[in-house]
């Protein structure tokens, strides 16, 4: 009998162990199997292709039993016409959920097991990021402001001195009585007059030079957008590339501004900006990522919910502020930068995946073309695909005069008789 | 006073070009002969609505949206394989047969493919194809659904067809990239699929199979979904 005793004592811990154990690798499958067939369509807070499913278990017929649970998941199909709830929900949903009939009854129990035990969403961190940036921009404007003000105050101080003085030398000759000419005042100073003139024309030069030359250029232009579209969140945070959303800048003249349905291919899901740090404007005011997505479905006359379908013909397009412009007599082409010569868009257009609102961080000004081509080298490194085929073929001219196999190119060799040299 | 004059006209232009410089802001600016600068004839994504020219154009029912005219090939583009984008269409999608099965698919190709699969799907589907790109990131991503995982049995098992339609209309909460991805490169986003899942396309005999290897009704049950 204490044989017996013993062993049930010791038994109770490993098998408390066992079952507490059991119940966390059930709960694990049932995740396991969810995120394997079930979060394509179904988020645990929000509607997708399927509606949300924390607390589906009070809602409809699932509430009733988990019977009506596994016959759903087996076969969704033969169960939409016994209840009004199920044909309400293919109503909204418009779609139907394939049947799992490979997951046994114990299965989907571990799947509802699992979602009325899942963590809820965690609150968003907000991080104190885009608070520092201007504030660099602060100090420094602050530190030239005291730099003025003590040059002024030591000029005045300086002016007072130069003044005592002529006082005091004038007291000293009066007293030995020296008579000299009458002192001429600082600013009848013929040499004062001409320090004075060459100073203002230089500083004002500078000025009027620096106006100049900024003539219709734009660097620094950062215009507030139709919508507050947020380089930093997308580009940054979320690493979409480039390309996604500007895919003509490899291929065509223009980067191209993405029409509504690239924004709607994500934002038909995404509703809500809840996940990424807090957006300042350059005021500090905080801005709503909601509403700005929001803005985009008046635009794209979409209303969200359950279901819901988008469609393009109700869209109207945001007018966004062009940034980077180059006059009409300027012929720029993105492909041949990006495609052809490798460069990265960053290049130009300074670090956008930073940048929450765009700025113009380029002058965009002839010099700053040339300067660029200037210092660029060519990759002739034509044998492997980085490099740039167009100019493989003059690179194979030098090997042929050089081997004799060539002794002049023709006008016909670096084609002269392509149609659009002359007909265009 | 007439050198004061001059004084005072050299001062004036000189504040005048000192006021003239700089954007900053929503300030762009000012240039000189602006019409060099802002074109008066239409530019790509510019000032196209002068005069309220669009909304004339809207009111008198032509809208304007970029969209190919129906019917129309572009150049240098293979025929259009006329698959409706409903679920007639994509259970049609499964007898097409890839185009680049018939050609020689070189490692430049496979690369620019690549290249094309990391900026347009890599961004949900993953970098590894594992359907946890950044906007999952394991459920801490900004979508709310997952994407699929593009190495698992059930992408395995469908045709080429099956995905090319996909691309070109979207699924679920997948949007088309039929406007992003010319139909060449979404064959050659295909291949690399199928070259990262293991081994060249499978057979056409594949895609029979795939069709009666779902779940039933994976598919087919998707009657009223894209009613556009």
């Amino acid at each position: 009998m204490n044989f017996f005793k013993i062993i049930a004592k010791r038994s109770v811990l490993p098998g408390l162990l066992l079952l507490i154990s059991f119940n966390s690798i059930k709960a694990q499958s049932g995740q396991q199997i969810f995120q394997q067939n079930c979060q394509t369509c179904h988020n645990l807070d929000k509607d997708g292709t399927g509606p949300h499913l924390r607390g589906v278990e009070e809602r409809g017929p699932w509430a009733e039993s988990r019977q009506n649970l596994h016959k759903w998941v087996h076969n969704p199909g033969a169960f939409i016409p016994t209840t009004p709830y199920t044909q309400e929900l293919h109503k909204t949903f418009g779609q139907i959920m394939p049947s799992f009939p490979q997951l046994s009854d114990a299965d989907i129990d571990a799947i509802f097991d699992w979602i009325k035990n899942a963590p809820a969403p965690g609150a968003a961190k907000p991080t104190g990021e885009g608070a520092t940036a201007t504030e660099g921009e602060g100090t420094s404007n602050r530190n030239a402001l005291i730099f003025g003000i003590i040059s002024l105050i030591l000029a005045i101080v300086a002016l007072i001195l130069m003044q005592v003085n002529s006082n005091l030398k004038k007291l000293s000759d009066d007293k030995e009585s020296i008579l000299r000419p009458e002192p001429v005042p600082f600013w009848r100073n013929k040499i004062y007059i001409a320090l004075f003139a060459i100073i203002l024309f230089i500083v004002g030069g500078y000025y009027v030079g620096k106006g100049a030359i900024g003539l219709g250029r734009q660097q620094g232009y950062q215009p507030t957008q139709p919508i507050y579209f947020s380089h930093k969140v997308h580009a940054g945070i979320n690493q979409i590339n480039c390309l996604y959303c500007h895919n003509s800048a490899f291929e065509g003249k223009h980067a191209g501004i993405p029409t509504l349905n690239i924004c709607m291919n994500c934002h038909k899901s995404i509703n809500a900006y809840e996940k990424g740090p807090k957006i300042y404007d350059e005021n500090k005011n905080e801005i709503d990522g909601t509403a700005e997505i929001k803005k985009l479905y008046s635009y794209a006359g979409f209303t969200p919910g359950p279901g819901a379908n988008w469609d393009p013909a109700n869209a109207k397009s945001p007018e966004w502020i062009k940034i980077h412009n180059l006059p009409d007599h300027v012929y720029f082409n993105h492909s041949q930068h990006t495609k052809v010569g490798n460069v990265q868009c960053q290049t130009c257009h300074g670090n956008i995946q930073q940048m929450d609102k765009v700025q113009q961080m380029a002058e965009l000004s002839m010099g700053w073309c040339i300067n660029c081509h200037r210092e660029t080298k060519v990759n002739f490194n034509y044998n492997d695909s980085s490099g740039n085929k167009y100019y493989s073929i003059y690179e194979k001219f030098h090997n042929d005069i050089k081997s004799g196999k060539m002794d002049s190119v023709t006008v016909k060799d670096i084609g002269g008789l392509e149609c659009q040299k002359c007909h265009y | 006073m007439k050198k004061f004059a001059i004084a005072a006209g050299f001062l004036a232009i000189s504040f005048g070009f000192i006021g003239c410089g700089g954007a900053h802001g929503d300030d762009p600016g000012h240039s000189y002969m602006p019409d060099m600068y802002y074109s008066r004839a239409y530019e790509s994504y510019g000032y196209n609505n002068v005069g309220g020219e669009r909304d004339s154009l809207k009111a008198r029912g032509i809208f304007y949206n970029a969209m190919p005219v129906p019917g129309t090939v572009a150049r240098g583009e293979e025929m259009s394989n006329h698959l409706t984008n409903d679920s007639a269409g994509l259970a049609a999608s499964n007898a097409i047969k890839s185009p680049l099965d018939s050609t020689t698919f070189s490692p430049a190709n496979m690369k620019e493919a690549q290249r094309v699969y990391l900026v347009n799907c890599a961004i949900c589907h993953g970098e590894k194809l594992d359907g946890n790109g950044p906007l999952w990131n394991g459920g801490n991503g900004p979508f709310p659904a997952a994407p699929r995982n593009l190495m698992d049995d059930y992408t395995k098992k469908l045709s080429d067809g099956h995905i090319f339609w996909v691309i070109t209309n979207g699924i679920r909460t997948m949007g088309s990239y039929a406007s992003q991805i010319h139909p060449e490169q979404r064959w050659a986003i295909i291949k690399y699929i199928r070259s990262k899942q293991g081994g060249s396309a499978p057979a056409a005999t594949d895609s029979a199979s795939a069709t009666a290897a779902k779940p039933s009704g994976a598919t087919a049950q998707k009657d009223t979904t894209k009613a556009k």
